[in-house]
């Protein structure tokens, strides 16, 4: 273990008399390790996901139902943007609060003060973290949305990859939120709690006013938003948006995903000056 | 204030020589860590504490070093410190020769901490699964260390529960789990702060064990912070004991115990009544009185001439001896005469 008993080719002898001989970990370990942990974490305990689902369709139900009887024809004419807007919602949701919770409970449990002392540090498996994430609130959105047009009767274009790739760039400027609120956990704790209210405020970025007010195009949600109601409502292929419309997807999302980056690095690193990285 | 190093120098705060410079330098190529002057203060005001201040240690690869201090003495600032989870104000820390604030991922390569306090791992995976993590994040490829991955679990009473997840186990296994996910990168410098903290006798008594089989038979190198004087006693090779942020006293155990030795004897009579008493007390340091199934228990600090003199009194006295015996000083008397303070007491930091 020592390195005076790593044997001449490396190898480390063990106190049976064998020897192992450890090779680095890369990149590829690193992402194989930390999706794998997410996943049997899903599938392991799949309550919070079944909770989630269902408290999703409980709120979807009341609002479908409770506006059908306050609205009556008014609702059904623009139920499919409003089950669009909700199933963005659902997804900003989960990206957001599973990733400032998550880097909640690596500081309460101590594990993230472990992962600052390693080769690799936090930053990747931080983001790798915010991949899986992504991943599987498409798969538990994807069922809140299949049983929304169920209930509803309603039929959208659903085309695959223009959903993954708008939705999911969309929701991309979300995570970065997601970060900068657990950064702003790492050095407040308590406030992560109060943090989690801001996803009430993704709806009004949601239903933005992108063609009346166009800057609110760079806010987050905001452009996606617009994006996908036309592939989703209109029948919009991917192929078929603009490139600068495109572009700009990419742009605020890598924007705010760098922005919300940069806010947890540098919270981390005054925490780290101020002595409070792990104190929960 | 006055700091012993590893090599047995006493260095000053101040006015360090060029010279002495230079043996910092060597001791840092065959140190495992090398702290130098390291401060840390938290707040700012009337409301500023200064958690350490100017403390200066080194720790050789393979030994064992225990951080004795009372809650607040500022232990845990120093191993943060060492871990760069805690930036200092001031001050140098070395692992394995290079500086932290140049080099900090290749710095901690070989190093991996348990905290106190801390979960330190994933519950909600097992035990097998969080040794193939940690050894990842730790920049080894698990699959390579999966035989030692198995000595662990064997070592460690973990292998038949190798596949449970780790909320499921006791108190003192979850405690067992954290170390050997420790370990399961290879680290060669070990922290651990307070490893035996709600551990019942045995499971403690088992962690020793393997904390001295790791240090002596595979050279891991381990700075261990405990209020428990047992477990450093029984473990460490050198004890640092700080207060109020700085380094008290850096020594090994033996030597701290061997200071300590006030050549005193415990007298133990029934005849010995508050009249004797008295009288000892007029001539001897008499320390602890305790009385124990009907008879007193008397330390007087008596050697050498004074044992005789002690013994005389006492047949002047008409006393009876019924067992006299040499009192072996304990670290933990060490301690409170070193810090002045009990070894539970004051604040955390």
């Amino acid at each position: 273990m020592s390195h005076d008993a790593e044997a001449d080719n490396g190898s480390r002898a063990t106190t049976d008399g064998s020897t192992t001989t450890p090779r680095p970990a890369t990149y590829y370990h690193l992402a194989r390790a930390v999706l794998y942990r997410e996943f049997l974490i899903f599938v392991r305990y799949p309550a919070n996901a079944i909770g989630g689902i269902v408290v999703s369709l409980f709120f979807f139900g009341l609002l479908f139902y409770g506006g059908r009887l306050l609205a009556g024809q008014a609702l059904t004419d623009s139920l499919e943007g409003i089950i669009v807007g909700y199933f963005l919602w659902t997804l900003s949701v989960g990206a957001y609060s599973s990733v400032s919770n998550d880097i909640g409970s690596e500081v309460q449990w101590g594990t993230l003060e472990r992962h600052i002392t390693t080769p690799f540090g936090f930053a990747p498996v931080a983001l790798l973290k915010g991949v899986a994430k992504v991943v599987r609130t498409f798969l538990t959105s994807a069922v809140v949305l299949a049983v929304m047009l169920l209930l509803t009767g309603t039929w959208l274009s659903i085309d695959p990859l223009a959903v993954v790739v708008i939705a999911g760039l969309a929701i991309t400027s979300v995570l970065g939120l997601g970060f900068a609120a657990g950064g702003v956990t790492v050095l407040y704790k308590r406030i992560g709690n109060w943090l989690n209210l801001l996803q009430f405020g993704f709806i009004v970025l949601i239903s933005a006013p992108v063609f009346e007010l166009p800057w609110t195009r760079v806010l987050p949600l905001a452009h996606g938003s617009a994006l996908l109601q036309r592939a989703m409502v209109d029948g919009t292929r991917l192929w078929e948006f603009g490139p600068l419309e495109l572009g700009l997807l990419v742009a605020v999302a890598v924007g705010y995903l760098a922005g919300g980056y940069l806010v947890f690095y540098y919270a981390t690193r005054r925490a780290r000056r101020l002595g409070v990285l792990g104190d929960y | 204030m006055a700091q012993r190093g590893a090599t047995g120098q006493t260095q000053t705060s101040a006015g360090r020589v060029e010279a002495e410079g230079r043996d910092e330098r060597a001791a840092t190529a065959t140190s495992a860590l090398a702290i130098e002057g390291v401060s840390k203060q938290f707040g700012s005001g009337d409301d500023a504490v200064q958690a350490v201040d100017d403390v200066s240690l080194s720790v050789d690869r393979g030994s064992v070093v225990g951080l004795l201090g009372p809650n607040g003495a500022g232990k845990t600032t120093l191993i943060k410190s060492a871990l760069g989870i805690v930036v200092p104000d001031a001050g140098t820390v070395r692992v394995f020769g290079t500086d932290v604030a140049e080099g900090r991922r290749a710095a901690y390569t070989d190093v991996d901490a348990m905290l106190e306090g801390a979960r330190n791992d994933y519950w909600r995976l097992t035990v097998r699964e969080n040794l193939r993590y940690f050894a990842t994040i730790h920049g080894v490829d698990p699959n390579s260390v999966a035989d030692r991955h198995e000595q662990l679990l064997e070592r460690f009473d973990l292998a038949a529960k190798a596949d449970t997840p780790v909320r499921e186990l006791s108190r003192g296994m979850k405690q067992k789990v954290s170390l050997a996910s420790v370990l399961a990168g290879g680290a060669e410098l070990v922290f651990l702060d307070e490893p035996t903290l709600g551990l019942d006798i045995e499971s403690s008594r088992t962690l020793r064990s393997e904390l001295r089989r790791l240090a002596r038979e595979e050279g891991l190198t381990i700075v261990v912070s405990s209020h428990d004087m047992a477990v450093i006693e029984d473990i460490c090779d050198r004890v640092v004991m700080m207060a109020d942020g700085e380094v008290v006293a850096d020594d090994t155990v033996a030597a701290l115990l061997s200071g300590a030795d006030r050549d005193s004897v415990r007298v133990t009579s029934a005849g010995i009544d508050d009249g004797v008493l008295a009288r000892l007390r007029n001539r001897f340091e008499v320390g602890r009185v305790e009385t124990v199934d009907g008879r007193r228990r008397v330390e007087v600090a008596a050697g050498g001439d004074t044992l005789y003199e002690l013994m005389d009194t006492l047949r002047a006295a008409g006393v009876t001896v019924e067992d006299i015996r040499t009192v072996q000083p304990e670290l933990e008397e060490v301690f409170v005469d070193r810090t002045g303070m009990e070894s539970g007491g004051g604040r955390s930091r």
